[in-house]
């Protein structure tokens, strides 16, 4: 059947097996992009509704900057934590470096700048009446912001499939801050690079094959939300 | 409270060419008046002004009896534009929300619901989608909207811009009732012969400015007081 061919059934074979390995492996990828993706909104939606609706000195530069994050590559975050994060960084005493938690605090700092973005074009594409409906119907400015987010929940559910999409499918930030130890810190994409390396080419690719279908399934998520 | 509105002192820029000046202006409580001018003459700003929704550079507008802030200002104002949005739901639900934040609940909030939707012809519309409404629909909920929350004075943004003769003169009957309600109503009108129909006070604005301080407007003949009425049903063809 050919070298590819050969893979591709094993590959199979070892996800429909139920292969520990690749289960502990998906497991953390999931764990660690959906913790990030729980926190990241909490700081994106407000971040993102802010620079939408406030008017300040300055704005356009912080636009300019969440754009320049978004674009930010991952090993760029990675080392910037990992300073942070190492013993003599000033977070080193808490001992993250190497856990799930430093390659989820990554992975925040990653998908933050996308959900902000995302919102931040979702409000300015909103109905400019919503938030002045709100108001004369005797909403705060608190709750009149609730409401505006209300109305605009697809845009707002996009930002954070769209951050999810991008933590899932990440490197630089799992292998820097998560350091690929087996049954810890190990996910998709770092099995992938490293098990591609060591020659076990099928394992990678039925990674790979997990990690397309995880793809392909938020993508088909945003697009249904985008067309509402 | 009695919902006097007076405006002193009042000045906003908009742009590099358009501002609103009031020096003084008073408008007293259980009245009509009608904001008459052009197009781009500030009825619209003022409108805004007068919500609480749009906060001028200099001076001040003061509802008397309310002692609290923008917040509480804004809870006893409510406007309704000339084109309003409807947030996404049912009638109910656009009906519900002003009243769930002044903490209306159980039967008072279903009373509340289903008058305002009857004296705008629109009972048995409140499980319709908001969305699926025709223009003429959507400004009786959002009148409804209003008249639930009994606002202590009503401003309408050229509210029957788009209505034919007949609705006209139900909407006209409507809006009679209101300041034996207690509602000052305050709207913006193109239609030179309405505030003598509502036996309304005029004010003439131009430019940014009043042309007038408010006065009454002489009516032909006794006009007749009229009960709660709600919008007759055969009526409803020529408000959608």
């Amino acid at each position: 059947m050919g070298y590819l061919g050969d893979s591709l059934v094993t590959a199979i074979e070892l996800i429909f097996s139920f292969d520990r390995e690749v289960q502990m492996t998906v497991w953390t990828s999931l764990y660690t992009s959906s913790t990030a993706i729980v926190i990241a909104p909490a700081l994106g939606i407000p971040i993102g509704l802010w620079l939408a609706l406030s008017r300040f000195r300055g704005r356009q530069l912080a636009i300019s900057l969440l754009n320049t994050l978004m674009a930010l590559p991952t090993v760029v975050i990675g080392l910037l934590l990992f300073g942070l994060f190492s013993r003599q960084g000033p977070l080193g005493p808490f001992g993250l470096l190497f856990t799930p938690w430093a390659m989820i605090a990554g992975q925040v700092v990653l998908a933050t700048p996308i959900v902000a973005n995302l919102v931040l074009a979702a409000v300015t594409g909103a109905d400019n009446r919503i938030i002045n409906t709100a108001l004369t119907l005797g909403a705060s400015q608190f709750q009149a912001a609730l409401q505006l987010l209300r109305e605009i929940r697809f845009g707002v559910m996009a930002s954070i499939i769209a951050g999810f999409g991008r933590v899932v499918a990440e490197v630089g930030v799992a292998m820097m801050l998560g350091g690929n130890i087996r049954n810890s810190t190990r996910t998709m994409t770092t099995a992938i690079a490293l098990e591609t390396s060591k020659g076990e080419f099928s394992f990678g690719l039925a990674l790979g094959i997990v990690l397309m279908t995880v793809a392909l399934l938020v993508n088909l998520g945003l697009n249904i939300l985008q067309q509402r | 409270m009695d919902g006097r509105l007076s405006v002193n002192n009042l000045i906003l820029r908009q742009g590099k060419t358009f501002s609103l000046k009031v020096s003084q202006l008073e408008l007293l409580p259980r009245r009509i008046y009608a904001l008459t001018g052009p197009n781009g003459a500030g009825k619209s700003t003022l409108l805004k002004l007068l919500a609480f929704l749009t906060v001028p550079q200099q001076g001040t507008i003061r509802i008397s009896g309310c002692h609290g802030g923008l917040g509480a200002q804004r809870r006893q104002v409510t406007l309704v534009e000339q084109s309003p949005y409807l947030l996404d739901g049912t009638v109910a639900d656009n009906l519900v929300y002003g009243l769930k934040l002044r903490s209306i609940t159980g039967r008072e909030r279903q009373q509340r619901i289903d008058s305002a939707l009857q004296r705008v012809g629109l009972a048995g519309f409140a499980q319709r989608r908001s969305d699926e409404l025709s223009g003429g629909e959507t400004q009786r909920v959002a009148l409804a909207r209003a008249l639930a929350l009994q606002p202590k004075v009503l401003l309408l943004d050229e509210p029957t811009a788009n209505f034919d003769n007949m609705s006209l003169a139900i909407f006209d009957e409507l809006l009679r009732t209101l300041p034996d309600e207690g509602i000052t109503v305050i709207f913006s009108t193109h239609d030179p012969s309405q505030p003598e129909r509502l036996r309304g006070e005029t004010i003439r604005i131009d430019n940014g400015r009043l042309l007038n301080t408010p006065h009454r407007v002489k009516t032909s003949g006794n006009l007749p007081r009229n009960e709660k009425r709600p919008w007759p049903e055969a009526l409803n063809m020529y408000a959608r």
